[in-house]
C-alpha cells in the first residue's frame, strides 16, 4: 500500500512541471509559454535577471521590483491582434486590466500593457510587438519612490541645464 | 435561510467581475468591433480611477502645472480613448459617426460645440455631461478622413482644463482640441458660425 501511495506522489511530482511547462500555469512563464507554443518561437529569457532585478530594487529604494524579461528575436509569424490580446487576458487571470492596447491589422506592430493593483503598487505586463521582435516585460512599480528616484535625476539634470547655460553665458561675456 | 445567504453572496462575488469588465468605454460593443474591423491601426487607452490614481503619483506636487494635473486627475472617475486610423478616406461612414453621436445624445448630455471644416472634412464635437448645474463628464469626438478618435472624460472637468491633461503621457492630443474648442467658441460669438 506505502508503495504505490509512493508511486502515486511520484507520478503527481513528475507531472506538475510537464503541465507548467505545457503552458496550464498563468502569470509571466504562463504567456510566454503559450506565446512560444503558439507561434512556434523561442522565448530568451535575459540571464541575471533576478540580480538585475535586485539592483533596480536596491537602486530606485524600491521603485522598481520583481523584474521579469522575455524577448522573441526573429518573429515572423503573423500576429491576429484579438488573439494575443486574448492569450495574454486569459494568461494572466483575473485583477489584470488592460490599459493601453495599440494594434495593427497588419500585425506588425502590437503592444498590450496591462496593470495590476497591489496595495501602494502597481503591477505592469507589457507585451510589445515590433516588426521581428516581441518583448515580454513584468515588474512591479511603487509609483511614490520612483517618481522621486526620476525626480531626483531630472532635478540632476536641471542643474547641469543650468551650469552649462551659466557657463556659455560667460564665455559669451568674455 | 443560510442557503439563500449564500446563495446571494454568490452571485455578488460573481457580478463584481463582471461589473469590472463593463466598466470600459460605455459605448456598445458592436459599435468599437464595425470600426475596429475596418480601421488599420487601432489604439485604445483605458484609465479607470485606480489607474488615474496611478498616473498621477508620477506627476510632480512642486511643479505648479503638474499640480493642478494631480489634483485635476484625482478627482476623476476615468478616462477613455480610441483611435481608429483608416488606409484610406471614406473607410468609415457619417452614419459610423452619427451612431457615436447618439450614444451621446439626451440625457445628461448636453452638446456644447460642434466644429465642422467642409474643405478638409474634419469635425470636432463636444458634448458635456450636466449634472446639477456642473459638469461631470466630457465626451469629445474628433473625425477626419482617415482618422477617428473618441475621448469620454468620467467626473468633474471643465472644457479650459482638458489642456491640463496633456502631462499624461499620451493624452497631450486634447490641449490642442481645448485650443479648437476655444477658437471655435470666438469664431461662434463673433457671429462666425460652425
Amino acid at each position: 500500500m506505502k508503495v504505490l501511495a509512493a508511486v502515486a506522489i511520484c507520478a503527481i511530482v513528475l507531472m506538475v512541471p510537464v503541465v507548467v511547462l505545457a503552458g496550464g500555469g498563468g502569470g509571466f512563464d504562463g504567456v510566454v509559454t503559450t506565446l512560444e507554443h503558439r507561434y512556434h518561437a523561442h522565448a530568451t529569457r535575459i540571464p541575471f535577471v533576478g540580480l538585475i532585478s535586485l539592483v533596480a530594487h536596491k537602486a530606485t529604494t524600491g521603485g522598481v521590483s520583481g523584474l521579469h524579461v522575455a524577448e522573441f528575436d526573429n518573429f515572423n509569424e503573423k500576429v491576429d491582434g484579438d488573439e494575443l490580446n486574448n492569450i495574454v487576458e486569459e494568461k494572466l487571470g483575473a485583477g489584470w486590466q488592460r490599459m493601453i492596447r495599440d494594434t495593427s491589422k497588419h500585425g506588425a506592430e502590437q503592444t498590450l500593457i496591462f496593470a495590476h493593483p497591489e496595495d501602494d503598487r502597481m503591477g505592469l505586463f507589457i507585451v510589445d510587438l515590433d516588426g521581428q521582435e516581441m518583448d515580454v516585460v513584468q515588474i512591479s512599480v511603487d509609483p511614490d519612490h520612483l517618481s522621486q528616484s526620476i525626480g531626483k535625476y531630472e532635478h540632476h539634470d536641471h542643474d547641469e541645464d543650468n551650469s552649462d547655460h551659466d557657463n556659455n553665458s560667460g564665455e559669451d561675456s568674455d | 435561510m443560510k442557503s439563500s445567504i449564500a446563495a446571494i453572496l454568490l452571485a455578488g462575488a460573481l457580478a463584481v467581475p463582471a461589473l469590472a469588465q463593463t466598466s470600459g468605454l460605455p459605448l456598445p460593443s458592436a459599435v468599437e468591433k464595425e470600426l475596429e474591423a475596418k480601421a488599420s491601426n487601432v489604439t485604445e487607452v483605458t484609465l479607470d480611477k485606480n489607474m488615474l490614481g496611478f498616473a498621477s503619483k508620477f506627476l510632480d506636487k512642486k511643479d505648479s502645472d503638474q499640480a493642478n494635473a494631480k489634483q485635476l486627475i484625482s478627482g476623476l472617475d476615468g478616462i477613455y480613448v480610441r483611435d481608429y486610423e483608416f488606409d484610406k478616406e471614406g473607410q468609415y461612414s457619417l452614419d459610423d459617426v452619427e451612431n457615436l453621436r447618439k450614444q451621446f445624445a439626451g440625457g445628461d448630455w448636453v452638446p456644447m460645440v460642434h466644429v465642422h471644416e467642409k474643405k478638409s472634412g474634419e469635425s470636432t464635437d463636444v458634448m458635456a455631461k450636466m449634472v446639477n448645474g456642473e459638469s461631470r463628464g466630457m465626451f469629445i469626438l474628433s473625425a477626419e478622413p482617415k482618422e477617428l478618435t473618441i475621448v469620454l472624460i468620467l467626473g468633474p472637468i471643465k472644457m479650459d482644463q482638458l489642456g491640463e491633461l496633456g502631462g499624461l503621457g499620451g493624452l497631450g492630443g486634447l490641449g490642442e482640441i481645448g485650443k479648437t474648442v476655444k477658437k471655435a467658441d470666438k469664431s461662434a460669438t463673433k457671429g462666425g458660425g460652425e
